[in-house]
C-alpha cells in the first residue's frame, strides 16, 4: 500500500485518540513518580475509576451511533445499583442481586427506546424524563432505607471476591468483545451506523430504525447493569450522588475517544474504551498537579477546553471530507 | 470582452491523495455565459466552488475585478459579487423559505429584540416574484417543497444579492420546463446587464444553445476552450471523454417486448391531489417509462410503489402477491428504489462506498452463521465497483467525495448487487454525464434482458422514448396517455398528454 495513503490526514486524525491515550499514560506515570507517589496504587485507582466509565460508555456508544444520546445513563446506573442493594439486603443472594442489577439496567434503557417508539419522539427526549424519574425514585428508596447522606449498603465481604483485577479486566474485555462483534460483524451494528448517518436513506433502504434503536438501548442497558455492579464492587454502598456525573463524563469520554458527536458511519466502538481511560488519566493528572482545593473546578475547566479542541479537530476533518468534487 | 472579471491561474486542488484539479486556468469575461462541461469527476464543480468561496484551492492564484480573490466563505463571495447555485440541495430544511433566503441577513429584519416576520415574508415573496416565481410563498416550510422548488428558492436567494458572476452547477436537470425558462431568463438578463454566468451542465444541447464559450475539463485538466463559432457536438463530446463514444446510446431495438409475468400491480392509487386513481402493471423484462411535468405526480407514484408514501386508498401488489406498505416490505420483495434526491434519500454521504453498497446486500454476503466478514464484504463491493466502473480511490473513499455520476453508480450498485428483481428509478440520469448516461442505459438494457422489471420516471422525453417499452404520461395525478415503443414515436406525440 502507498505510504502516502497510510499517512493521510484522516488516518492521522483517526489515530490521534490512541496517541493521546499513550501520551496521557506517560505523563501520568511521570507526574506520579515526580510527586513520589506509588505508581501501582495510582494506576489501580485510575483503572477502577475508568472501568465503570468505559463499560457504560461502550454500551452507550450504540446509542450515540444512532445520532442520539442518553442523558439518563447515570440515573439508570444509580437505580440499578439501588435495587441491587435492596434485593441483596432482603435475600442475601448475590446471584439474584447481580441478575436484578443487570435486568434493571436493561429495562431502564429499553423503556427509553420503547417509549420513544410508541410516542414517535426522539429517544433523547424520553431519556430526559427517565433521568428525573429514576433519580427521584432512587433518592426516595435510599433516603427511606438508609438516609440521604449515609446511603444504603451491602457488606463489603459480599463483593470482595469480585474486587480483583483479573475479574474486572475480564468483564471489561468480554463486554468490549461482544460489543465489537455486534458493532462490526453483524447486520444490526452496520445498520445502526447507517441509521445514524442518514435516517431517511436508511428508511428508504428498508431498515427499520425503531428495531435498531431498541437493540442499541439494550446494549447500553447491559453496559449500565455491568457498570452498576462494578460500582458496588468498588464501593459497596449507594448514595443519592452515586454515578451522578457518569452521563456527562461518558459524553466527554466518547468524544475524547474519537467518536463523532453526530454518530453515523464514522462511529467507532473503541472510542468508549480509549476515551474513558484518557478522560480519567487527564482528570487524575490535573488533580495531582494542581493538588489544591480548587483542583476539581480547574480540572473541569481544562477538560472542557480539551473537549472543545477534540470536537474542533474531528469536525474539521469531517468538513474537509464532505467538500464536493 | 477585454479584461476578464474573474481570472483563475494554475489552480490545483487535492483531496488527500486524489487530485481533483491539476493546474487549471479559467477566465470569465463580463457579459459572457461560460459553459463548463466534462465527465463526472472532471473537476467542474470543484473549480466553480473554489471561485464561489466554498473551498480553497491547494495552490494557484485568483483575481476578481483586478484584485486578488480569496473569499472566506460562500456568503463572503456572494456579498462581494460571486454567487453559486449548487448541484445538490443548498437549502436548509426545518425553517421557512423566507428564513432560507435571508439566512445571513436576519439583522435586516430586527425589530427591537424580535424579528419582523411580516416584513421578512413580504421581502421573500418579492425576491421570489422578481424572478417569476409566484407559486412559492416565503411562509412555506422548506420541507414542504419539491426538489425543484427548493432549487428555485436557492436561485432567488443568490439573485437577490445581484451577483456580478452567477455560478450554476448542474441545476437544469432538477428543474421542470418552467423552472428552466426562469433560469435561462435570469442568465440572459445578467448577460445583457454586463454580468457573467459560469454554467455547468451535462446537457450538451442546452449548453451549446445558451453559452458563448465552452471550457472542457477532463480528469482535473483543462482540455480546450471553444468559442461559439467552434461549437461542434461531436468534437466537444470527444474532448470531454477523450475517446469516441462506441456502441448504442439508447436501445437499438424498437420492439415493445416484455414477459407476461407481472412484477408489480398498482391498483387505484390515490394520494391527495398527486395521485388520482392510478392503476398500472409493470411486467418482468419491461422498462416502463413514466413521464410528465415535474408536479404531475410521477415522483409520488415511484415513492408509493416502493412503500415510502402511504396512499389514501388503493394498493401496490408485489410479485409475491402481498401489499407493499413500507420500504422494508418492498426490499424483502426484491424491489429497489433510486430517488431523484440522491444525496438526501439514496446515499449516506459521510459513509464509504463500501458501506453504501453493502448495506442492502448483507443477506447475500453474510456467512452461514449470519456474520458479516470483511473479506466477503470487500469481494461483494469490489464486484459492484468493477462492474459499474465507479471512479474512486478505493472502496473506503467517502461517497461525499465522489462526483454526481459516480454517486449515482454507487446507488445503482447498492440495488443491483442485492439482486433486486424490480427497480424503481426516479430520474436515474439526473446530473450525470454522457458517458455515465450511456453506461446506465446499457445497464438497464442488460437488466431488462435478464427479466428484471424497471420503472423509469423521467422528465426527459428523449430518454423515455429511447429506453421504454411503454411510456405512461401523467398530468395532474392521472395517467393521460400510454405509448408503445415504436420507431415513429416522437416527442410531439407525447407532449399533448403532458400539458
Amino acid at each position: 500500500m502507498n505510504i502516502k495513503k497510510i499517512i493521510n490526514r484522516q488516518n492521522i486524525i483517526a489515530l490521534l485518540p490512541m496517541a493521546a491515550l499513550a501520551v496521557l499514560f506517560l505523563v501520568f506515570c511521570t507526574v506520579v513518580n515526580a510527586k513520589g507517589y506509588r505508581l501501582d496504587m495510582y494506576l489501580k485507582i485510575v483503572f477502577n475509576e475508568a472501568l465503570v466509565l468505559a463499560i457504560v460508555a461502550t454500551g452507550a456508544t450504540f446509542i450515540y451511533t444512532l445520532g442520539t444520546f442518553d442523558i439518563s445513563l447515570g440515573a439508570s446506573t444509580l437505580f440499578s445499583a439501588t435495587l441491587g442493594v435492596m434485593v441483596y439486603n432482603r435475600t442475601e443472594n448475590i446471584a439474584l442481586m447481580m441478575a436484578v442489577i443487570l435486568l434493571t439496567g436493561i429495562v431502564c434503557s429499553l423503556l427509553n427506546s420503547v417509549l420513544a417508539s410508541i410516542f414517535h419522539i426522539p429517544a433523547f427526549v424520553t431519556t430526559v424524563a427517565m433521568m428525573s424519574v429514576l433519580s427521584a425514585v432512587s433518592a426516595q428508596i435510599i433516603t427511606v432505607n438508609g438516609g440521604a447522606l449515609g446511603g444504603i449498603s451491602i457488606p463489603s465481604s459480599v463483593v470482595k471476591p469480585f474486587d480483583n483485577m483479573p475479574f474486572k479486566i475480564a468483564t471489561l474485555l468480554l463486554f468490549f468483545a461482544v460489543s465489537v462483534f455486534v458493532f462490526e460483524f453483524t447486520k444490526a451494528g452496520r445498520r445502526m451506523k447507517f441509521v445514524g448517518g442518514n435516517p431517511l436513506c436508511a428508511y428508504l433502504t428498508g431498515i427499520k430504525a425503531d428495531k435498531y434503536t431498541i437493540l442499541a438501548f439494550v446494549m447500553a442497558g447491559i453496559g449500565i447493569g455491568l457498570g452498576a455492579f462494578l460500582t458496588l464492587v468498588y464501593t459497596p454502598s449507594v448514595t443519592t450522588t452515586t454515578a451522578s456525573s457518569i452521563g456527562m463524563n461518558i459524553f466527554i469520554a466518547i468524544v475524547f475517544g474519537g467518536m463523532p458527536i453526530s454518530g453515523g458511519a464514522r462511529s467507532r466502538i473503541y472510542a468508549a474504551l480509549v476515551g474513558g481511560f484518557s478522560y480519567m488519566l487527564l482528570n487524575d493528572i490535573l488533580e495531582i498537579v494542581i493538588d489544591s482545593s480548587a483542583a476539581y473546578g480547574i480540572t473541569q475547566v481544562i477538560s472542557a477546553v480539551f473537549f472543545l479542541i477534540v470536537v474542533y479537530i474531528t469536525g474539521m476533518n469531517y468538513k474537509t471530507a464532505l467538500l464536493p468534487r | 470582452m477585454n479584461t476578464p472579471i474573474l481570472e483563475m491561474k494554475n489552480i490545483t486542488k487535492k483531496f488527500g491523495s486524489v487530485t481533483a484539479l491539476n493546474g487549471v486556468d479559467l477566465e470569465v469575461y463580463p457579459g459572457e455565459i461560460r459553459g463548463l462541461i466534462g465527465e463526472n469527476g472532471s473537476g467542474k464543480s470543484t473549480i466553480s466552488s473554489i471561485a464561489a468561496g466554498m473551498q480553497k484551492a491547494t495552490s494557484g492564484q485568483m483575481s476578481y475585478e483586478g484584485n486578488a480573490w480569496e473569499p472566506e466563505s460562500m456568503i463572503d463571495a456572494l456579498n462581494k459579487g460571486i454567487g453559486m447555485v449548487v448541484q445538490e440541495s443548498g437549502t436548509i430544511t426545518g425553517i421557512t423559505v423566507a428564513e432560507n433566503i435571508f439566512l445571513a441577513e436576519m439583522k435586516k429584519f430586527k425589530k427591537g429584540l424580535l424579528v419582523d416576520r411580516k416584513r421578512l415574508f413580504e421581502e421573500a415573496d418579492r425576491a421570489l416574484s422578481n424572478i417569476g416565481i409566484t407559486s412559492i410563498s416565503g411562509k412555506d416550510m422548506m420541507d414542504s417543497l419539491s426538489f425543484q422548488d427548493r432549487k428555485l428558492v436557492e436561485i432567488a436567494k443568490v439573485i437577490l444579492k445581484k451577483p456580478k458572476i452567477l455560478v450554476i452547477d448542474e441545476t437544469s436537470t432538477a428543474l421542470s420546463h418552467d423552472g428552466r425558462q426562469i433560469m435561462y431568463g435570469i442568465m440572459k438578463k445578467m448577460k445583457k446587464e454586463g454580468g457573467s454566468v459560469l454554467f455547468i451542465s451535462h446537457d450538451l444541447e442546452e449548453i451549446m444553445e445558451v453559452c458563448d464559450t465552452l471550457t472542457v475539463l477532463r480528469d482535473g485538466n483543462l482540455i480546450r476552450t471553444f468559442a461559439k463559432e467552434e461549437f461542434d457536438e461531436e468534437l466537444i463530446r470527444t474532448s470531454m471523454i477523450g475517446r469516441e463514444i462506441e456502441g448504442d446510446y439508447y436501445r437499438p431495438d424498437f420492439s415493445c417486448s416484455f414477459l407476461d409475468e407481472e412484477a408489480i400491480v398498482v391498483k387505484n392509487l390515490c394520494f391527495k391531489d398527486k395521485l388520482k386513481d392510478v392503476s398500472l402493471t409493470l411486467h418482468c423484462g419491461e422498462i416502463l417509462g413514466i413521464g410528465g411535468l415535474a408536479d404531475c405526480g410521477m415522483h409520488e407514484l415511484g415513492e408509493a410503489m416502493f412503500g415510502a408514501l402511504k396512499p389514501e386508498s388503493g394498493a401496490v401488489i408485489s410479485p409475491r402477491g402481498r401489499q407493499i406498505k413500507s420500504p422494508h416490505n418492498a426490499m424483502t420483495d426484491k424491489i429497489g428504489y433510486v430517488s431523484k434526491d440522491r444525496d438526501r434519500k439514496s446515499l449516506c454521504l459521510e459513509a464509504s462506498i463500501k458501506d453504501n453498497i453493502a448495506i442492502a446486500g448483507m443477506n447475500i454476503f453474510k456467512s452461514g452463521a449470519g456474520l458479516i466478514t470483511r473479506s466477503a464484504e470487500r469481494k461483494y463491493v469490489d464486484a459492484q465497483i468493477d462492474a459499474l466502473r465507479i471512479k474512486c480511490s478505493g472502496r473506503d473513499q467517502a461517497v461525499a467525495q465522489l462526483s454526481g455520476g459516480n454517486k449515482q453508480k454507487v446507488v445503482f450498485g447498492k440495488w443491483i448487487g442485492c439482486d433486486s428483481k424490480i427497480l424503481i428509478l426516479d430520474c436515474p440520469t439526473r446530473g450525470v454525464d454522457i458517458g455515465v448516461k450511456q453506461a446506465m442505459y446499457q445497464l438497464m438494457s442488460q437488466l431488462k434482458s435478464e427479466g428484471k422489471a424497471i420503472l423509469m420516471i423521467s422528465e426527459e422525453l428523449p430518454e423515455l422514448i429511447g429506453m421504454s417499452d411503454r411510456v405512461l404520461i401523467m398530468k395532474n395525478g392521472e395517467i393521460t396517455g400510454e405509448f408503445q415503443r415504436s420507431k415513429d414515436l416522437s416527442e410531439s406525440d407525447i407532449i399533448g398528454c403532458m400539458i
